[in-house]
């Protein structure tokens, strides 16, 4: 079924909303969907949000039906050992329990955030002392892996004054290595 | 001290205030759709806290108090002023707040999310704004572990504010765009953009005052600099926008809007009974009016913190008792003649 909106994309999302009483069903494309959404949420007082959130649990659904006929139905069954919330109640709700939901629906979740939110990937702040993985392992790497591990960074950035600085201290380590050996 | 909306403000001609919002939740507790009412007043009490701790740091007055325990039209109030939420209101587990003296700092507790930041400042000035929640935020930040997740950033009770949390949004007086019918073409344009648009007393169809909130949608893959520059590109455009249609209305048809904005005036200084939504629209007609120099005011006034007074439920809190609406008809009439100041 093609998009009631722009007749082009394959409709995903069946949209349905009230107004004035009035039941309206709509068939739209993701992007229109996303569009749609952007100024249907007028409503006095709404919190924008509540409407962006069921909207992506419409879309959420329609990835688990879709993905149902492949086989991979266990989404359904699927249950936060946080929290306990499960997968359709999720959908029903838009909301998440805690933060192990996040990767307990991580498969299903994935596609869909990247179609709400055009991206899956955070690149802002970070709180105050947080380490990433790779930042948790290069700290506990021994002291000669770090450095050259610096030493490639700082070719890479053409700093090649941080780079020599940085070889003749690995030197200097290995010759005290081979000393202690 | 004063208020954000006493403040004169850049480009305070159509926008009215710069607002930014933070949300972020605390690793250790279940998310509001699974907080027990427990957990939900342990939040309260422990997150009230933090109010005292920036106090220390900012070396500014805060006030905190259980939002669940005020009046009804403590509450509305409160929401008319843009300081809480209608979310918040409508919750029926316990709620916290904690507010700077001049009312530019505002964080919710158990709203949607654990901890919701807010800051307002007055005019175009989107920078301030989120210094202030920034800092505000890194101050908390100390006192709690923050559900933070390596891929995905902060942890959001809705997959929708997932990422940095950030809702930058401005408070926009579009009079002109208002009388052209161009606002709800505007609204889908901006969606486009990833922006919204809506009325900030109403729908964006029938906003009453003109006054528009337009904000970011997305909030994951763009850093916080990146989504308000967007942002801030979208709003000069409306700026522009709204301003050559001021323009239009000056050069054709300038009798017929002076006679308009002075009636307004007439009808704010005499009448003796106005609802909200005829105040409203006169107001706006009266900022208009001022903004363009049609009409001077013999002191320097501030027309929007008007509209803000007399909405319902501040009104109330000023009369400090409840009163039907005919009687706060007549109120509002009586307030607003008071305060209006005389024109030159
Ligand atoms: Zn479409
Ligand atoms: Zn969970």
């Amino acid at each position: 079924m093609l998009c009631d909106k722009c007749k082009k994309n394959e409709a995903k999302i069946y949209y349905t909303e009230i107004i004035n009483g009035e039941k309206k069903e709509q068939h739209l494309c993701e992007d229109c969907a996303m569009e749609y959404s952007s100024f249907q949420m007028g409503t006095p007082f709404m919190n924008q949000e509540i409407t962006l959130g069921n909207l992506l649990s419409t879309i959420l659904g329609n990835y688990y039906k879709e993905n149902s006929h492949s086989g991979e139905h266990a989404e359904k069954e699927l249950h936060c050992k946080g929290c306990g919330m499960t997968y359709s109640e999720f959908l029903k709700e838009g909301r998440f329990g805690c933060v192990k939901c996040y990767d307990t629906f991580k498969k299903v979740l994935e596609k869909s955030i990247k179609s709400i939110q055009g991206s899956d990937t955070h690149t802002g702040k970070k709180p105050k002392g947080f380490e990433t993985k790779t930042e948790k392992l290069v700290k506990e790497l021994p002291e000669l892996d770090k450095l050259a591990i610096k030493l490639q960074d700082a070719i890479e950035k053409e700093e090649f004054e941080e780079a020599v600085k940085i070889r003749d201290r690995i030197r200097e380590l290995k010759k005290e290595e081979m000393n202690n050996a | 001290m004063l208020k954000w909306y006493k403040e004169a403000g850049n480009n305070s001609d159509v926008i009215i205030s710069s607002r930014v919002r933070l949300a972020r939740n605390l690793k250790a507790y279940p998310f509001s759709a699974k907080l027990s009412e427990n957990q939900a007043k342990e939040m309260v009490t422990k997150v009230k806290d933090a109010g005292l701790h920036l106090q220390e740091k900012e070396e500014k007055k805060y006030y905190s108090c259980n939002v669940d325990m005020l009046s009804d039209t403590e509450k509305t109030a409160m929401m008319e002023r843009h300081i809480i939420s209608p979310l918040l209101i409508a919750k029926e587990q316990s709620t916290g707040l904690i507010l700077s003296e001049d009312e530019k700092i505002s964080i919710m507790i158990n709203e949607e999310d654990h901890i919701r930041i807010q800051s307002i400042v007055g005019g175009m000035n989107m920078t301030e704004a989120f210094y202030l929640a920034n800092t505000a935020d890194d101050i908390t930040s100390e006192l709690f572990d923050y559900a933070f997740h390596e891929k995905y950033g902060y942890l959001t009770s809705c997959p929708t504010n997932l990422g940095t949390g950030l809702r930058a949004s401005y408070m926009m007086f579009l009079p002109a765009l208002t009388v052209a019918g161009k606002v709800i073409k505007l609204a889908e344009e901006l969606g486009q953009y990833g922006i919204a648009l809506r009325g900030t007393y109403g729908e964006a169809s029938k906003s009453l005052g003109s006054l528009y909130q337009i904000s970011n949608q997305k909030t994951l893959g763009s850093t916080e600099k990146e989504i308000m520059d967007s942002l801030n590109r979208i709003v000069e455009q409306v700026m522009k926008q709204e301003r050559r249609q001021r323009e239009y209305i000056l050069t054709n048809g300038y009798d017929e809007f002076e006679d308009k904005v002075y009636r307004s005036y007439g009808v704010l200084k005499y009448a003796k009974q106005l609802s909200s939504g005829d105040a409203m629209t006169l107001l706006a007609q009266l900022k208009l009016g001022a903004d363009l120099a049609l009409l001077k005011f013999k002191d320097n006034y501030n027309i929007h913190e008007l509209m803000m007074e007399i909405q319902p439920a501040n009104l109330q809190c000023q009369l400090d008792k409840n009163i039907g609406s005919v009687q706060r008809d007549k109120y509002r009439a009586d307030y607003i003649r008071k305060k209006l100041p005389d024109i030159q």
